[in-house]
Formats: C-alpha cells, sequence, structure tokens
C-alpha cells in the first residue's frame, strides 16, 4: 500500500511524546489562512511553473509531468514558494513497507511515530495500515496529527490503532472557523468527542491569530470545552508567525509575545498545567 | 630562567596558577627523562605527544582515591577520625580533596559521591543536607577552579544523587565536571532529572555503566578528568597520545600504515609511557612517599596507563580521497579498521607496574587540546561536520567499542528540547543500546560550553579574551580551543530534523 507522502522527518522533539519519526502526508481537505505548510495541500497538476526557478537543476519536465531529483536538490524550498497551486514537486509516491522498514531499523531512538500532513486521514487506509504492523512488531506508540475534518469511517478505522490524536481546533466561533479554514466546525467538533470518549485524545492546538483567535471569551471558551473532555487532554496554544503563509495573512506581523502570554493565562485559569505553550 | 622570570613578572596568571606553572618550569628545566632515538624523533615530528607531563614526572597523571575507604576510616596523615556525620563527611573530603596529586595539581576525581556521602544523609535534616551540599559544590568550584575535577553519581537514584543534580542545575558552574553511571538500575525520573540538567549545563555525562563494568569486571571504576575510565583506588600513570593525522603522513598507504607504520608507532608510544611510568615509580619514589598509598586508599597495581588516539577523522580522510566518516560508508569502515587495528596494537603491551586489564595499556579518545590546529578530538567528526543524528550515534557507538580508558561524543540540541527531556532520554538510552560508552548533551544557548571534556563559562571565556586574571586555568584552555579548534561551531541538532527522503 502506498501514500503520497511529503517528507519524512526521523527525529522530532515537537510532534507528540518523546522522540518521534513523523511522515507527512500530501493533501488537505481544508485551506487555512496561515497554513506554514500551504505546499502539503494540493496535489501537483504538472503546470511546470517550478521547474525553471530551481537553482540547482533538480527539476525537470518528462512528458507532461514534473520529475524532482533529490541527489540534486539543495533543499532551498524555492519551488514551494513559486507554486501557485499549493502543491509541491518534491512529494513521492512511498510504500508502507519502506516507513516500516525505516522504523524497524531506528525503534532503540524512537518512543513513537506520528502521521501528520496535509491531512493525514485522507489516507486513513495507509495510516491504519503502517499502524498497525508498527503495533504488532515495536513497541513504538502511534500519534496522528489531524485538522480533524475527517469522515466517521475514517476515525473509525483509526481509533483502534493510535494511541494519541492531537486536533486542531482552528477556532471554536463556527464563523471564524469559516473565515479562516473555508469549512465550519461541526465535524471536527463532534470527532474531538467522539475521540476523546474513546481516551486517545492527548492535545488540542488552537493557532492564536489576531483578529480571530485572539479574544478571551474565544479562549476561555476553548479551554472549557477542553475542560470537559479526558483529564489526559492537554490544550497547547501557539501564537501565529508569519513564516511559509501564502495568503495575505503572510503580512500580519508575529503574534506578540505579551498577549499570547496573557491569553495563555487566561486558558489556565480554566486548565491549569494542561496549557503547553510555545517558546 | 628566562621562563621562570617571564612567569614570576606574568600579570594574567592568579597566585596559584602561577606557582603551579613555577613548578613545572623547575621540573622542566631537568633534561627529558631517558627514551630511545625513535621515540625522540616521533615527539619532534608531533606524531608522539605526552601532554606537557613534564621531563621528570613525580606523580601519576591521574589519582582516584577510594574515597569510600577513606571516609570509613579516616585519615592517620590528616589527622582526622572517621566521620560520624554529614558535617564531618564534607569537611573531611574538602581537606582530603587539597591533598590529592594530579597532573594539574587539583584532585581529577571527587569520588562517586552517593556512595561516599549517602550513608550520612540523614544524620541531619533534609533541609541541613541540601545547604551543606550545596556549600560543599560551592567550595569546589571556588577552591578547585578547573573542570577536570570530576565527580560522580549512579548508576541508581540516591537523595544525594538528586541533590547535587538539583543543585548543579541551580548553580551552573563548570566545576565539577560530573558524571551519572546510567544503567537499567537507573529510576526513569532520576533519569529525566539527569537529562533536564544536562540540557541546561552540559553536565552530567552519561556513561553506560553496563559496558563499562564488564570492561572493568565490576562496579569499582570512576570517571575522572576530561571523561577518563579509570579503576577506583587507582588511576592512570601517564597519558602518551598519538596523532593519527601525523602518523598517516608516514605511510605510503593505507595498507603499508596498516601493515608497518601503525605497529611501530605504537610501539614506541608503549615505550615512551613505559620509560614515564618507571620514573614516577622508580626515580621518584611516588608510592613510597604517598599517604594515599601508605593507608590504601590507592594501590599501586589498580593504576594503568593511557594509549591515546586522536585525528582519526583526518587519517581516514587522507586514506580514502578525502572522504568523510559518517557520511561514507567506505570512510566508516576504514576508520573502524583503523582503530579496531590500533586497540590491538596497544593491547600487544604490557603496563610497567600496572594491573588492571590484565596488565595491558589502555586505549584511550584523547580529546585534543587548545594548541591543536586542523585535528580533530579523539574518534570524532569534524566539528561543523557531523552527520545525521542516528548515523552518529551508530557510528560512534562503534569505535568507542574499542576505549576502555575513556572516550566521548558530544550532541548539542536546539534550546527548546529542553521542553522534551523524555524525548532526549530516549536518544540517550538508543545511544547506550548501541553500545555507546560515554556522552555529553548541551543546548545551543547554554551557558556552560564543553569544549573537549571539560566545561567553561562563556562569560569567562569573553574576561579571558579582554586580557583579565581568571580563576580557572581551565578557561585559558578553553579560550584558545574556541579559537583554534571551532568548538562553538558544532552541529545543533534542531528538535525536528533529519530528512528521510
Ligand atoms: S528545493 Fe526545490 S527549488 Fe530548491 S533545489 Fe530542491 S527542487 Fe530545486
Ligand atoms: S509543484 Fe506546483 S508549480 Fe510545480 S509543477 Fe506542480 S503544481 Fe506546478
Amino acid at each position: 500500500m502506498k501514500a503520497t507522502v511529503n517528507r519524512i522527518i526521523e527525529h522530532s522533539l515537537i510532534d507528540g511524546p518523546g522522540n518521534r519519526l513523523v511522515v507527512f502526508l500530501q493533501g488537505c481537505n481544508l485551506a487555512c489562512n496561515y497554513c506554514h505548510n500551504p505546499e502539503t495541500q494540493r496535489v501537483c497538476v504538472d503546470c511546470g511553473e517550478c521547474v525553471a526557478t530551481c537553482p540547482a537543476g533538480a527539476l525537470s519536465l518528462v512528458d507532461g509531468r514534473v520529475v524532482h531529483d533529490p541527489g540534486r536538490c539543495r533543499s532551498c524550498d524555492t519551488c514551494l514558494k513559486v507554486c501557485p497551486h499549493f502543491s509541491s514537486p518534491k512529494y513521492r509516491l512511498v510504500d508502507v513497507n519502506e516507513v516500516h522498514a525505516r522504523l524497524l531499523e531506528l525503534q532503540d531512538f524512537l518512543d513513537g511515530v506520528t502521521v501528520s500532513g496535509g491531512e493525514c486521514t485522507l489516507q486513513h487506509e495507509f495510516v491504519a495500515e503502517l499502524f498497525r504492523r508498527v503495533k504488532a512488531d515495536t513497541s513504538l506508540t502511534t500519534f496522528i496529527d489531524t485538522n480533524g475534518q475527517m469522515s466517521q469511517e475514517a476515525l473509525e478505522t483509526l481509533l483502534p490503532v493510535t494511541d494519541g490524536f492531537m486536533f486542531d481546533l482552528k477556532a471554536l466561533d463556527a464563523d471564524k472557523h469559516t473565515q479562516l479554514t473555508g469549512a465550519d466546525n461541526r465535524v471536527i467538533l463532534e470527532n474531538i468527542a467522539r475521540t476523546s470518549r474513546e481516551g486517545h485524545l492527548h492535545e488540542v492546538r488552537t493557532v492564536i491569530v489576531e483578529g480571530f483567535t485572539d479574544d478571551e471569551a474565544e479562549i476561555t471558551a476553548i479551554a472549557r470545552l477542553v475542560k470537559g473532555l479526558d483529564g489526559r487532554t492537554r490544550l497547547r496554544l501557539i501564537p501565529f508567525r508569519p513564516n511559509g503563509v501564502k495568503t495575505e495573512l503572510a503580512r500580519l506581523p508575529a503574534f506578540d509575545r505579551a498577549r499570547y502570554e496573557s491569553l495563555c493565562l487566561v486558558a489556565e485559569r480554566e486548565l491549569g498545567g494542561r496549557v503547553v505553550r510555545s517558546r | 630562567m628566562d621562563k621562570v622570570i617571564e612567569l614570576v613578572k606574568d600579570r594574567r596568571l592568579t597566585y596559584p596558577q602561577k606557582r603551579h606553572e613555577l613548578a613545572a618550569a623547575a621540573e622542566n628545566s631537568l633534561p627529558y627523562l631517558q627514551v630511545g632515538r625513535r621515540v625522540q624523533e616521533l615527539m619532534d615530528s608531533g606524531v608522539l605527544h605526552d601532554l606537557g607531563e613534564g621531563h621528570a614526572p613525580y606523580r601519576p597523571r591521574y589519582i582516584l582515591p577510594d574515597y569510600v575507604k577513606f571516609i570509613r576510616q579516616g585519615s592517620r596523615h590528616l589527622d582526622l577520625p572517621a566521620p560520624r556525620d554529614l558535617y564531618e563527611a564534607v569537611n573531611a573530603l574538602l581537606i582530603l580533596y587539597r591533598n590529592v596529586p594530579s597532573v594539574t595539581g587539583y584532585p581529577v576525581y571527587l569520588g562517586q559521591i552517593d556512595d561516599v556521602l549517602e550513608g550520612f544523609i540523614d544524620t541531619v535534616s533534609p533541609a541541613e543536607a541540601e545547604r551543606l551540599l550545596r556549600m560543599f559544590l560551592v567550595n569546589i568550584d571556588r577552591t578547585l577552579p578547573d573542570a577536570f575535577v570530576h565527580m560522580n553519581i549512579g548508576p541508581r537514584a540516591t537523595a544525594v544523587g538528586r541533590l547535587v543534580l538539583k543543585l548543579e542545575g541551580e548553580l551552573k558552574k563548570a566545576v565539577p565536571n560530573l558524571s551519572l553511571k546510567f544503567s537499567e538500575e537507573t529510576p526513569p525520573e532520576f533519569a529525566r532529572l539527569a537529562v533536564t540538567t544536562a540540557l541546561d549545563t552540559s553536565k552530567p555525562y552519561f556513561v553506560n555503566h553496563a559496558e563499562l563494568r564488564r570492561v572493568f569486571g565490576g562496579d569499582d571504576y570512576g570517571i575522572a578528568s576530561c571523561y577518563n575510565s579509570l579503576k577506583i583506588g587507582g588511576g592512570s600513570f601517564t597519558l602518551v597520545r598519538l596523532n593519527l593525522k601525523e602518523a598517516a603522513r608516514g605511510a605510503r598507504d593505507y595498507d603499508q600504515f596498516m601493515a608497518d607504520v601503525l605497529p611501530e608507532v605504537v610501539d614506541a608510544q608503549a615505550e615512551l609511557i613505559n620509560a614515564r611510568i618507571r620514573f614516577i615509580v622508580e626515580e621518584a619514589g611516588f608510592f613510597e612517599s604517598s599517604f594515599l598509598a601508605q593507608e590504601g586508599l590507592i594501590d599501586r597495581r589498580k593504576f594503568t596507563a593511557m594509549a591515546g588516539f586522536f585525528g582519526l577523522y583526518e587519517g581516514v580522510q587522507a586514506f580514502s580521497g578525502g572522504r568523510r566518516m559518517g557520511h561514507d560508508k567506505g570512510a566508516d569502515e576504514m576508520a573502524l579498521a583503523i582503530m579496531g587495528r590500533a586497540h590491538d596494537l596497544v593491547k600487544m603491551h604490557k603496563t610497567a607496574y600496572g594491573k588492571v586489564f590484565g596488565g595491558l595499556l589502555g586505549v584511550h579518545a584523547q580529546s585534543g587540546i587548545d594548541t591543536d590546529v586542523d585535528v580533530t578530538a579523539g574518534v570524532r567528526s569534524r566539528i561543523g561536520d557531523e552527520p545525521a543524528l542516528y548515523d552518529q550515534i551508530r557510528l560512534q557507538s562503534a569505535l568507542q567499542r574499542h576505549f576502555d580508558t575513556g572516550v566521548n561524543d558530544i550532541y548539542i540540541f536546539e534550546a527548546n528540547a529542553r521542553d522534551n527531556p523524555d524525548g532526549v532520554l530516549r536518544i540517550v538510552r538508543g545511544a547506550m543500546k548501541n553500545g555507546m560508552r560515554i556522552m555529553a548533551l548541551n543546548t545551543s544557548d547554554s551557558e556552560l560550553i564543553r569544549i573537549t571534556g571539560y566545561l567553561v563559562k562563556r562569560c569567562e571565556v569573553d574576561r579571558y579574551f579582554r586580557g583579565e586574571p581568571v580563576r580557572e586555568g581551565t578557561v585559558k584552555l578553553g579560550a584558545d580551543s574556541i579559537k583554534n579548534n571551532r568548538t562553538l561551531e558544532r552541529r545543533v541538532r534542531a528538535v525536528r530534523e533529519g530528512d528521510g527522503q
């Protein structure tokens, strides 16, 4: 079984508990204004626009399809910046055997594997297969980083093989959520509740963006929501940063640190030590 | 005598530093102890180096007194009865430390401090214990201002061990150097505290206790000075290092290096080592005049001597057309073959008067000195050319197997790794599982910088560069090392890195 993989990171201290290998899958079903990895959103349409901009000659068009040569690539990410289609010429089809084999090789150094994206649950069969095999052969834990916008079927497939879910909650207010992501949050809230009932909700994450999620009422409401969930669930608050952003929000400055800290305090009033701050 | 008057007038040296340098100048006004012509040639050409130990050595380089024994029996020479509570124990240790010789003049080993002090922990209240240990550590830092002064804890968690980690995390001083013997017996919560402290202060080292107890046939080893594993109650008479980069120059090609050059220079290295040992024992009569020996705190038979190696990275480059170990399978294999051969050659030589390791010489990865330029410490990757994290751990773990008297590798993480000590601990565990013997951690923004094996504070280095006298002798060494060896350019491990594509 194969999946479209944007990239694999073998050492991460910021994608769940402990040290983890992270697989970023290509393709997303939301279009958040402040997406930091917009190149993971869509499939490449082979328009060829990125080819000429590559300073290393690592890109070419062969029979109308863009081809990436990893041997030449200098990872300068110019192609990602210029792609008008929120895609990347660098993602590739990866077999589950390949990821599984690498996890076996590295298991001594890892606490587990996290699958992220894009929206990884769009390829839930691949994720479930990988997790099943990891669980059969290793003591590694399995985590999913999701925007929450997944089908019932995806969630039910993943719940039995996933140790922890990390859900984005872009906003609790439905209008704000639509403005930020292009969709309302009904499904996401249902999925959060369901995952929590199963005891697998590790973390809820909210990015604090000026004009959207930076008011006390919204943060308090999100904190209360988390408070009502399983006691193991943490709330991670992340200050907005413009890095990588491709929409008009790119012009926003990084979210003010002092205001960020004070909103964390607001959340901590509800949740105490269950709030995780970013440095 | 010019050297002497220069020292007398030097404005940068503190009084104790001056006195130490003057003693060295006196020793070095004597002719160098007798060695063969070939040894002399190899010293002159820089293949062999005695690390400035002196022309007429009168004490072993590293001494690891049996402090547990001392604390049980006191000392006749020092007129100290066996301590009865934590106050007396701390006081007795501080007195003894001032009387333990070494090449630097400071004790390079302060003991397995949990074994030494844990028995007294209930003789005072917890608050008093913390105050006493704080004063103990502050006293050590101020009176023994040398970052080669090394304390050990672990593998079990003890009240003393916990206090040492906690206080070191608060004090954030370069002295003492600290090692945690790490094993299955180390409780996770204690290990996590150690990782947290290490990400703040670069202390402690993580020492693979299962490996080293196998090497020493028991728990009675300590980590002294930089990162030297030696027998408690013994130590190392001397350390002579062999520069693999220079030695490679003397070879026609790789095969001739392995077949002829390396055996010949290791022979000479062993000859120099044994000449130095004989001088210490026979000429200087160290063991006849040392109260440590008379009172059974050291035993000549528990001493070994260290054949040090460095510049492996450049040695491999020389024979492989510039290939870089860590990045190239062929280069890795060559590195392992060279060290395997060097190890076997060293083990063909007896240690004069030494009985450790079946009476054979110890093998050591020498960490470089301040004046080295363009040659890499021990068997490490060149600073700035470290490979991907797991590749580095695997290669270093395989290389470290060849070293019984000390080796170390350094891993520097981005500052926000502090938010995830469990993840860093997993990497440490993985390294140990792969056979890594000793490793150091640090973060890129740490106030304490690990130079080779010892630590210096950034602000002290700045003071030295401004020309002010500094308390710790190691600051001068560290500052020069930073200039010559690009110490600050070590690869920093991002919290997310290692592209698997
Ligand atoms: S990142 Fe993209 S633009 Fe840069 S070298 Fe690689 S393929 Fe070319
Ligand atoms: S990556 Fe983007 S710019 Fe490049 S060919 Fe694909 S769609 Fe076009």
